[in-house]
């Protein structure tokens, strides 16, 4: 499941893969705007088939809170 | 597209954008709510077709400026959102008065005013129409909001200009359906309305109007014959066993299917049999079955014997001079199916569905894609045309030589000089013109009307006729005058396939060079600009007398000291000025 948010932020966000870590938040990668935040929401929903709420979407913004919502959906 | 997620569109639309090369072909979005993830999906969905499409989006709601700033993109995408002519439109519509909504009503309309007026000379404007669908499709009773895009609508159909297209989003709507096409979540907190699958849509819906503006219109559709245009193999069933009428219940939809080749031939399009048969029981079919619609006179080509389908086919692209990726061919068998897609991929091949029902409306899908953006008078005139080839192929065999030959038939030229009333065709002619073509510049109506109404160009356009009949508007040159150092540039020569061979491009090259000389241009410069089809035309600059200056990998540039020039005086071409 790792790999497969990680492929998808790579996907949307159009960067190297060394630039997507553990670490990776909206703070610390520039092409991360708001606007690549709706494609990116929109991405892991159709990748996970499942559907955020607003809540999540605004809480979404780093790699480890991605993490933790989809595996918290997936249960 | 389909079948590819949203995330994978992304990932595969930047490798192909690393890999296409060729002139950028741009398109903006304006939009008053946010649409940013069609720009990916429309660039993947062109790119696929070798088109090397770059869309960007405009500021957010502001159409009205940003129309001024991206004019000069080959194309403009107007989203209009209706709920987001003023924030909540959609509830705030219903409790305000008569006198509110007419001062909102001009307001919007004095915009509109401003975007088209701004937008006239783009190349191409796709403007979608207004919709309350989404917001509305629930109320028995029509509302204000209801009234608004139904007034609103009213006043876009009187704005007619040639280079804009309205496009009706409702269907779209439909036939995705409004649950799947909208997402609210992200229109109440980021404006944005519409969802991927929407977007995938819209993306497909609109690509045949691009693909037409860049030369890529179908041009013929083929048919197998047993179960493709009829029901039953007339080879076993027999005449009488073969069922293509709506008195039959197998027959039904094979009458549907027959009468949408028909509409398709009555545009223009070339209409072909190739089938594995006896000629003679397909011939018989054709001529005598009361319920065959489609008769001889509908067709333009027969390839009816044993041969495999893939030479027949090959055969068939050439004897019509035109190139593999323009034939749709109709088939039922899988296997023919797939020996066609592994041996020639360029064709766009379209299986007869097992379930029968579904037949029609996929057939009619498809014919989208020989969506025509200038429909003229030469496309209705097409079959008769390629009648009168045949005559002329039959005559030519008479003669030992080809000068002979073309001395028999009585050639002439009329040429028409920056003549409005033929820019529908000169603009069909450099979309459509692949081989005979120097530049292969793509121009739309808008864009010759400049060129015609100019005086820095003379665009001269032919029309051939021989004693068989006439071959309509069939060569083109737009020529760039630059008075002050008496000099000119030809900025598109080309000629359509169907006059190759006449010598006829001497003749109008000679036209074109005494008229420049009438206007005290000294020299003229011209290029070669090398494509996937126009390798014939190579060396029509030397062979004319131009003397090469440079060369790159791609293009050739010439240039003609017009003192110098030979004219070719060909006396068997007759050459007149229209008017």
């Amino acid at each position: 499941m790792e790999d497969k948010i990680k492929e998808v932020m790579l996907s949307v966000f159009g960067v190297e893969i060394s630039e997507i870590d553990d670490n990776t938040s909206s703070d610390t990668l520039e092409v991360w705007d708001s606007l690549r935040h709706m494609n990116l929401i929109v991405a892991l929903e159709e990748e996970f088939g499942i559907e955020f709420n607003d809540e999540e979407i605004i809480e979404m913004t780093d790699y480890k809170l991605i993490k933790a919502i989809i595996q918290e959906k997936k249960c | 597209m389909k079948n590819l997620k949203y995330s994978e569109i992304l990932k595969a639309n930047r490798e192909l954008g690393k890999s296409l090369g060729g002139s950028k072909f741009e398109i903006t979005i304006l939009s008053n709510i946010i649409t940013s993830q069609l720009n990916d999906i429309l660039e993947y969905c062109l790119r696929k077709r070798n088109i090397n499409a770059y869309v960007k989006s405009g500021d957010y709601d502001n159409i009205v400026q940003d129309s001024e700033k991206f004019k000069n993109s080959n194309l403009v995408i107007i989203f209009w959102e209706l709920a987001n002519i003023i924030d909540g439109l959609q509830y705030i519509a219903n409790i305000m008065s008569n006198g509110e909504i007419e001062s909102l009503l001009s307001k919007v309309k004095s915009n509109i005013d401003f975007v088209l007026t701004n937008l006239k000379n783009t190349s191409l404007v796709l403007f979608n129409k207004f919709s309350s669908l989404i917001f509305n499709y629930e109320n028995i009773k029509s509302n204000n909001f209801d009234k608004i895009f139904q007034n609103l609508n009213k006043y876009l159909e009187q704005k007619v200009q040639s280079n804009t297209i309205f496009i009706d989003i409702d269907k779209l709507i439909s036939k995705v359906s409004i649950e799947k096409s909208v997402d609210f979540r992200y229109f109440y907190s980021s404006k944005a309305l519409y969802t991927i699958e929407f977007y995938k849509n819209y993306a497909e819906y609109i690509k045949p109007i691009i693909l037409s503006a860049n030369g890529k219109t179908k041009k013929a559709i083929i048919f197998d014959c047993d179960n493709t245009l009829w029901k039953g193999i007339v080879g076993e069933d027999g005449f009488d066993g073969i069922e293509m009428s709506s008195k039959t219940q197998n027959g039904v939809v094979f009458e549907e299917v027959q009468h949408l080749a028909l509409e398709l031939n009555k545009r223009g399009i070339l209409l072909g049999i190739c089938s594995k048969n006896n000629p003679q029981d397909v011939d018989k079919v054709i001529s005598n079955h009361p319920d065959m619609k489609i008769k001889d006179e509908h067709l333009t080509i027969k390839k009816v014997n044993w041969n495999d389908k893939v030479s027949n086919l090959k055969g068939m692209a050439n004897e019509l001079n035109i190139g593999l990726d323009s034939i749709v061919f109709v088939e039922d068998s899988s296997f023919e199916v797939n020996f066609i897609k592994e041996y020639l991929p360029q064709i766009t091949i379209f299986q007869v569905p097992e379930k029968l029902s579904e037949y029609p409306r996929m057939l009619r899908e498809h014919i989208n894609l020989f969506y025509n953006i200038s429909e003229s008078k030469e496309d209705l005139k097409k079959a008769e045309m390629y009648k009168q080839q045949a005559k002329r192929e039959h005559e030519k065999s008479r003669f030992s030589n080809l000068d002979d030959y073309l001395k028999s038939l009585e050639l002439k030229l009329t040429i028409y000089i920056n003549y409005n009333l033929l820019i529908p065709r000169i603009s069909q002619l450099t979309q459509k013109t692949n081989q005979f073509n120097l530049t292969t510049k793509r121009y739309t109506e808008s864009d010759i009307k400049i060129f015609v109404n100019s005086n820095k160009y003379r665009v001269f356009a032919f029309n051939v006729s021989d004693k068989f009949g006439d071959y309509g508007i069939t060569g083109l040159s737009i020529v760039k005058l630059d008075n002050e150092i008496k000099s000119a540039d030809i900025d598109t020569f080309l000629m359509s396939c169907r006059v190759i061979g006449r010598n006829v491009e001497f003749s109008f090259l000679d036209f074109i060079i005494n008229c420049l000389k009438d206007l005290g241009i000294i020299s003229l410069s011209s290029c070669y600009i090398k494509s996937l089809k126009n390798e014939q035309v190579a060396n029509f600059y030397e062979k004319n007398g131009f003397e090469l200056i440079k060369s790159f990998d791609n293009e050739k540039s010439y240039r003609l000291r017009l003192e110098k020039y030979k004219s070719k005086n060909l006396e068997y071409i007759g050459v007149e000025i229209g008017r």
